[in-house]
């Protein structure tokens, strides 16, 4: 049983790339516009009333201000971009998220208890939607976000099916 | 109802109540005369302070009678209607239960959906009998309790609800209490946390009646006396002096926590643990309810040799309701911990040689201690030992020598606890120095895999599955931390035939 040469592989359906955008909104939201606005004004005030303090107080905006925010507004959508999937195979819900961490969920259709779709107002502008699967147990759940509408509808649709061809005890 | 009927004398039984029940009963009247119990310790602190000033009470003293009074009508009187209005009965199905005042409530509560049933008395409950009896139905809604019943209604009540009936054979006795087993209750958190907590507790409740502890002549004597006199040997007296009383406590809470304990398979389908010197506990768990055992070790009782037993069962209520009542056996010896698991899940275990974690899990243990324990400390204490004295310079020196060797035998400890492997039915994973949890799940009861990773960990080639389980305990399920990320796939599809197959490549 030890190596099997068994590795799993991402999930076959990509979000939707209309996700970027929606997270990059998000991470202009919070955190990154609150951090480069505090950067903004630190250095404006810097500039106005104690120019001494400019050449330490530059670099160390930039550094735990500024590239923080950039890279996790430039960064972040890309990088999540390329994990997040989804895949509904034959007796499984199988989907990858995250993007520093990242996780692989599988649960089986078998013990799907309610599938949620959920589309938040900064989603709905993009026309995305999230949707949860959960099982019985808490830490079970799976939650895909930034589907397109279309995609969410049928994966909750297959899911919804699937699940009742292999229905057993769902408790 | 499949349960219920599964022989022919349960169905009997349920017949039979269900002729001999089917009329609605009310709870025990005494159960107005257990809700004066509150009374209690504002009228004693009333009547100390009296005592205190001589009889003479002040106007405060009048206020706060007056407005005990007051709570004294509303509680009781609506302790009685709560009384009036409550009514329950046993049909053949369901378990009914009427309440409320003015929304007038009716609640039937199906007998297969029945998972467990708790009795517990507090201390003044006990003195008139009565017990509260609290049923849990699975999923994670409360629970609901009947408040209160006379003992042997409660018992009867409880054979009914469980019908199943049946004395248990005479082997079903896994484990009672052993006096010897005291010798544990010092090696829990309870010997420098009870101190503390007692400590406070009792300069509250000083405070609150206006005596201020520092002011009164003798205790301040001393503390000078002392304090001047020798601080080398105030010092060491005062730590054992908190080791003793602790000790004390932890010994005392020990007996009030696991007085008459009792683990028994009160019939062939229920577990039951029953407990309690003051506060009788009495919990019973299904056997299809329950996914497995966890046997926790945390530092100092695995250091005395000694370990507690935990059920992973659902519908035991939330997760703070569920650690208190999954609980199965108090500190005691490890050997005992396997015995009762093993009658528990009905076999043996091997879960001392497990499936080793990659050699690179512990240099991330190291790493990870290193860079968030022994590093921030050195750095500040370097930082300020070159901005003020270099007095600080040495100390920093000192906690360095200090912390490594004991961060890493941590390290070292930490990385031989990891451990997971398949035996038969069991999933087993074992992982944690300070508090070391040797899990054993049903295979079957896993709900869901998590494979969770981070670029460090990626670069590692490990990763961290987690076996999601129906139990609402563990809320973020069993981790398998840092295995090799090679094996994950493989060893998850192992345990849950044909769930990845179709997933891996």
């Amino acid at each position: 049983m030890t190596d099997t040469g068994l590795r799993l592989r991402p999930p076959r359906n990509k979000v939707d790339p209309r996700a970027r955008r929606w997270w990059r909104t998000q991470a202009l939201l919070l955190p990154g516009g609150p951090l480069l606005l505090t950067a903004a004004a630190l250095l404006l005030l810097s500039v106005l009333f104690f120019p001494g303090a400019l050449p330490w107080l530059v670099p160390l905006t930039l550094l735990l201000l500024v590239l923080p925010a950039l890279v996790f507004i430039l960064v972040m959508p890309r990088l999540r971009y390329r994990v997040h999937a989804w895949e509904v195979g034959e007796s499984a819900v199988y989907t990858a998220d995250g993007w520093f961490w990242q996780r692989r969920r599988i649960a089986p259709l078998s013990r799907v208890q309610t599938v949620d779709t959920v589309r938040g107002p900064l989603q709905r502008r993009y026309g995305l939607a999230t949707v949860t699967v959960t099982t019985a147990s808490t830490a079970g759940a799976v939650r895909i976000a930034g589907l397109s509408d279309e995609d969410a509808r049928q994966m909750a649709e297959r899911i919804a099916e699937a699940a009742r061809l292999v229905r057993e005890d769902a408790t | 109802m499949s349960e219920v009927n599964g022989d022919g004398m349960s169905e009997a039984r349920a017949g039979e109540t269900s002729e001999a029940n089917s009329q609605w009963r009310k709870l025990d009247p005494r159960t107005l005369l257990a809700h004066c119990a509150w009374l209690g310790p504002p009228l004693g602190s009333l009547a100390l302070t009296a005592l205190a000033t001589g009889g003479h009470l002040t106007t405060r003293a009048w206020i706060t009678l007056g407005i005990i009074a007051l709570v004294f009508t509303v509680i009781t009187a609506a302790g009685f209607v709560i009384w009036r209005r409550t009514r329950f009965r046993v049909t053949t199905e369901a378990l009914e239960l009427r309440t409320g005042l003015l929304s007038r409530r009716f609640r039937s509560i199906p007998l297969h959906r029945i998972r467990n049933i708790d009795l517990t008395a507090s201390p003044v409950q006990r003195v008139l009998g009565l017990v509260v009896l609290r049923i849990g139905t699975g999923g994670h809604q409360k629970r609901i309790a009947l408040e209160t019943l006379s003992r042997a209604e409660a018992e009867r009540l409880r054979t009914e609800l469980l019908a199943r009936g049946g004395t248990p054979a005479a082997d079903a006795v896994l484990a009672t209490a052993d006096p010897r087993w005291l010798r544990y209750a010092p090696l829990t958190f309870w010997v420098f946390g009870g101190v503390l907590t007692a400590g406070g507790g009792l300069w509250r409740a000083l405070d609150g009646m206006g005596i201020k502890p520092w002011e009164i002549g003798p205790v301040r004597n001393s503390f000078a006396e002392l304090g001047h006199r020798a601080l080398w040997l105030t010092i060491p007296l005062a730590l054992i002096a908190v080791l003793a009383l602790g000790t004390l406590g932890a010994i005392a809470l020990y007996i009030k926590d696991w007085w008459r304990y009792r683990l028994e398979w009160s019939d062939p389908a229920t577990l039951r643990v029953s407990r309690g010197l003051l506060t009788t506990h009495s919990v019973s768990i299904e056997r299809a309810r329950l996914r497995g055992v966890a046997i926790d070790e945390p530092l100092l009782l695995r250091a005395g040799g000694g370990a507690t037993v935990h059920a992973v069962a659902g519908g035991l209520g939330n997760q703070e309701e569920n650690e208190k009542r999954s609980i199965l056996m108090p500190p005691a010896p490890r050997a005992e911990a396997l015995r009762i698991r093993a009658g528990v899940l009905g076999e043996e275990i091997d879960t001392d040689q497990l499936r080793p974690h990659p050699r690179v899990a512990l240099r991330r243990r190291i790493t990870r201690v290193l860079a968030w324990a022994v590093l921030p400390v050195t750095v500040v204490l370097t930082l300020l030992g070159a901005l003020l004295t270099p007095v600080l310079l040495w100390c920093a020196l000192g906690w360095l020598l200090l912390s490594v060797p004991l961060a890493l035998t941590l390290a070292r400890s930490a990385y031989r606890a990891l451990g997971h492997e398949l035996r038969g039915r069991w999933l087993v994973i074992r992982s944690g120095t300070l508090w070391r949890r040797t899990v054993a799940l049903d295979r079957t009861a896993v709900v869901a895999w998590t494979f969770t990773d981070s670029p460090f960990s990626r670069r590692a080639g490990v990763c961290t599955t987690t076996a999601a389980v129906a139990v609402a305990r563990c809320a973020d399920g069993h981790h398998i931390r840092d295995m090799a990320a090679q094996d994950a796939a493989g060893f998850a599809e192992s345990v849950t035939p044909g769930l990845l197959r179709e997933f891996l490549v």
